[in-house]
């Protein structure tokens, strides 16, 4: 190669110019982590992937710290410790009867991308999709009974319900079901949004890129109309499925905000990342271990009782929550209507109760697998289980799947895994009403998140009347049955609500539910 | 006296290199088919009191986040990298030595579609055709062992077809053939013993290539069940609580380590005295 190609392929440095760059790269490596990961931008982690744009597919909380931050709903949740709402779309909203809710929008708020005004239309069509039985919505649930949106006006409208649905405040208006959808948009997308980015929004920010299982890249949304605009240029949600990897990731600055293990908790709070704070939450989730009624080796019921009884619920906490979290009584957490005071199986559980039911039953050598999410917490718990499992005679073998395809395990839809499925260590999210958690577990929902195949038409009563009675006492006691019935039918084993320890930056103001997690819109700068 | 030193063991022997391989080999071999003798505890025993201990007259190498026996699980774990690596080895091998030899020997077509079946095998990135296709299969030792053999046997296939190829044309093949020899006689006579100079060389240098594969896929979560002590999952269990101590995860490194060296060594030493040009250099 001639001397003036090779100068133009490779600049030429003199020696004084290769000490001024090493300097500098050296120099630009002593710079603190954040200097460059706070300036308008910031990174939220999630543990699950957001998987739609479309409110009508969504399915859980990775969809609901996105939809947070692009869309709005007639109230929001409020960030802070006590649960409560806030109006946001909505100028006013009461409940005016037992069957009725009204509402008025405020006005002048707008869609992006030249979509034009909110209007009750808009409304109306979000409930009326989540009803159509055509669109198949896996949060139909949420609505309870409701009818319809009447629209009353250009900005008013009324709720409509065959029966009272208190939940509806808690579960549906400020949650996904809730999420307020553009009706043109979605028209012109032709009934659902299958488009790389959402074809308009209306909240802080919006989306500039999408990259599948990596992040979701938002940006400032310069047409949003709300009173909590955008903090941030950039907010980056970024999926990663497993906490220690999470945790590195902060420590390294590409996070600023994260949940964290339990297992961290006591090395956090005695030696804390430089410049970094703790917060610690009481969770709402449930953590439960189910059997696959249908499956061959639990139809009997004492071999389900059995394996209630091989599971010790205080050593499990001990080991894979570090003691931080408490044994549950069942999906209801303590603080909400219907938590039970205690379980009906004692959570040390009984080997010898448990070897005596398999006795009675007739089965020797019982061997079971269990199938958990790849995540640390959940494979030791799994490893104390077989370890206490088998002092009760039973070999327990530990299945461990990838996020997206533990998700589909019991689920008809996606095929015939549920056939074979056997025993599942599952978690649900949860928000501030029973009727969220009780929701999942009746007979319509078998093969959709029902996976233990769980069918009781007293349950199944239960749910549905207790989502309509008004009378909070009523309604404990109500909840406190239905989960009596859950135990009793041998298929749950009831583990923990866990905490949410959350790590973040102390130049941020994280904005969170009362159970710890985040609200996008809400982060501020501190 | 002066025989045992021109045999293979006798030449090794003066070799430093394939010393140290042969002791660090012998003594993996030893502690994994003795782990049961000389563990100090049950693999599976869990002492919570003592978790994440640092080694100790009590841990030798500490324990984990259920406080079991690092040194145990460890020993318990060279029997299934050993498992895995023999097992693999010998079936990848024997599978290669046969479709390599099929191909150096057939006609041209079959040559050829051999060659693009290795190729293509090869071309693929080890771990994550591994990744796939334990994804379609049940977890557990015998995917792993699978997974293992059909990531590597086209690399012995490939060397087989090299060293056959050129051996079937060499003078003294030509010569035993003019002599009226059979095709058996030309294979296992002549063929045979000449192809498994570089292929027991090549499965020495791929065993720890196989055991680190083992311990790759149980790292990644699609290997042994969790609670089976391999050492990717000491590994994995050692970077899920990195923060809670070192110990773990340079306790699942150093076996691996030692076995990559033990086992390079020895491939490098066996190169050397089986390859006359190597040989006759020095």
């Amino acid at each position: 190669m001639p001397k003036t190609e090779m100068h133009r392929a490779f600049p030429v440095l003199n020696r004084r110019q290769l000490l001024a760059g090493a300097a500098g790269v050296s120099a630009a490596a002593m710079l603190p982590v954040k200097a460059w990961a706070q300036e308008g931008r910031l990174n939220i982690r999630v543990y699950t992937e957001p998987d739609d744009f479309d409110p009508v597919d969504a399915s859980g909380f990775g969809e609901a710290l996105l939809y947070g931050a692009i869309y709005r709903n007639l109230i929001q949740y409020e960030s802070g410790d006590d649960w409560s709402y806030r109006l946001d779309l909505a100028e006013s909203i009461e409940q005016t009867s037992d069957t009725t809710i009204e509402f008025t929008l405020k006005e002048g708020q707008m869609w992006s991308d030249g979509y034009g005004e909110i209007t009750a239309e808009d409304v109306a069509f979000t409930f009326e999709r989540i009803l159509d039985p055509e669109m198949n919505s896996r949060i139909l649930p949420d609505v309870g009974t409701l009818s319809r949106v009447e629209v009353t006006g250009r900005y008013s409208g009324v709720f409509h319900f065959d029966e009272a649905f208190a939940p509806f405040w808690w579960i549906a208006l400020p949650y996904l079901a809730g999420t307020i959808v553009c009706k043109a948009a979605i028209e012109d997308a032709g009934g659902r949004i299958t488009t790389e980015v959402p074809p308009t929004v209306s909240g802080p920010y919006r989306v500039r890129e999408l990259r599948p299982g990596e992040r979701w890249v938002l940006e400032r949304n310069e047409d949003y109309t709300g009173d909590i605009p955008a903090e941030y240029e950039r907010l980056d949600i970024v999926y990663i499925g497993d906490e220690a990897a999470a945790e590195i990731a902060l420590e390294a600055g590409d996070l600023d905000f994260t949940e964290v293990s339990p297992g961290s908790v006591a090395r956090l709070q005695s030696n804390p990342p430089a410049g970094t704070a703790m917060s610690m939450h009481p969770s709402l989730f449930y953590v439960w271990v189910g059997m696959n009624m249908e499956h061959p080796k639990f139809q009997d019921i004492r071999v389900r009782q059995a394996l209630q009884y091989a599971i010790n619920v205080n050593a499990i906490i001990e080991a894979a929550w570090y003691g931080v979290a408490e044994p549950s009584t069942g999906i209801i957490a303590p603080g909400l209507i219907g938590n039970r005071p205690e379980s009906l199986i004692p959570p040390q559980g009984d080997p010898q109760r448990a070897r005596a039911l398999l006795e009675e039953a007739g089965v020797e050598n019982l061997e079971v697998t269990l199938n958990v999410l790849n995540d640390v917490t959940f494979t030791t718990a799994a490893q104390v289980m077989q370890a206490t499992m088998a002092q009760a005679g039973i070999q327990l073998n530990i299945e461990v799947h990838e996020s997206g395809s533990f998700w589909t395990l019991g689920v008809e839809a996606d095929g015939d895994r549920w056939r074979d499925l056997e025993m599942i260590m599952n978690r649900f999210s949860m928000l501030p009403d029973p009727s969220y958690a009780t929701a999942w577990f009746v007979t319509e929902q078998i093969g959709d998140w029902n996976w233990e195949r769980f069918s009781n038409e007293e349950f199944d009563r239960l749910h549905r009347e207790a989502g309509t009675e008004t009378d909070d006492a009523r309604r404990d006691e109500m909840y406190r049955r239905a989960q009596d019935i859950m135990e009793e039918s041998g298929a749950y084993r009831f583990i923990t609500h866990g905490v949410t320890p959350n790590l973040f930056y102390d130049n941020t103001v994280p904005g969170t539910r009362p159970d710890g997690l985040p609200l996008a819109q809400y982060f501020r700068r501190a | 006296m002066s025989s045992f030193r021109h045999t293979l063991i006798g030449r090794l022997t003066r070799d430093p290199l394939a010393v140290m391989a042969i002791v660090i080999i012998a003594a993996l071999v030893v502690m994994a088919v003795f782990a049961d003798l000389i563990a100090p505890y049950d693999y599976t025993a869990m002492h919570m009191t003592d978790r994440f201990a640092a080694p100790s007259a009590e841990f030798w190498l500490g324990t984990d986040n259920l406080g079991r026996d690092t040194f145990s699980r460890l020993l318990q774990g060279g029997r299934i990298a050993l498992t895995v690596g023999l097992t693999a080895v010998i079936i990848s091998g024997l599978i290669g030595l046969v479709l390599g030899m099929i191909a150096g020997f057939g006609p041209r077509w079959l040559d050829n579609a051999l060659l693009f079946f290795f190729d293509t095998l090869r071309a693929y990135p080890t771990i994550i055709l591994a990744l796939a296709l334990a994804a379609l299969m049940p977890r557990g030792l015998t995917t792993v062992i699978v997974v293992v053999v059909i990531t590597s046997f086209a690399e012995y296939g490939r060397v087989v077809r090299t060293q056959t190829l050129s051996l079937k044309h060499s003078e003294f093949i030509l010569a035993e053939r003019a002599m009226g020899a059979s095709f058996g006689r030309i294979v296992f006579h002549h063929i045979l013993p000449n192809v498994l100079g570089p292929f027991f060389i090549l499965a020495a240098m791929n065993l720890p290539v196989v055991i680190t594969i083992e311990a790759g896929m149980s790292f990644l979560g699609v290997g042994v069940p969790p609670g089976t002590p391999s050492w990717g999952s000491t590994l994995k269990d050692g970077f899920d609580h990195i923060r809670q101590t070192p110990w773990l995860i340079l306790a699942g490194g150093l076996p691996l380590i030692l076995v990559t060296l033990g086992f390079t060594f020895l491939g490098e030493a066996l190169r050397d005295q089986l390859d006359p040009k190597l040989r006759s250099g020095r």
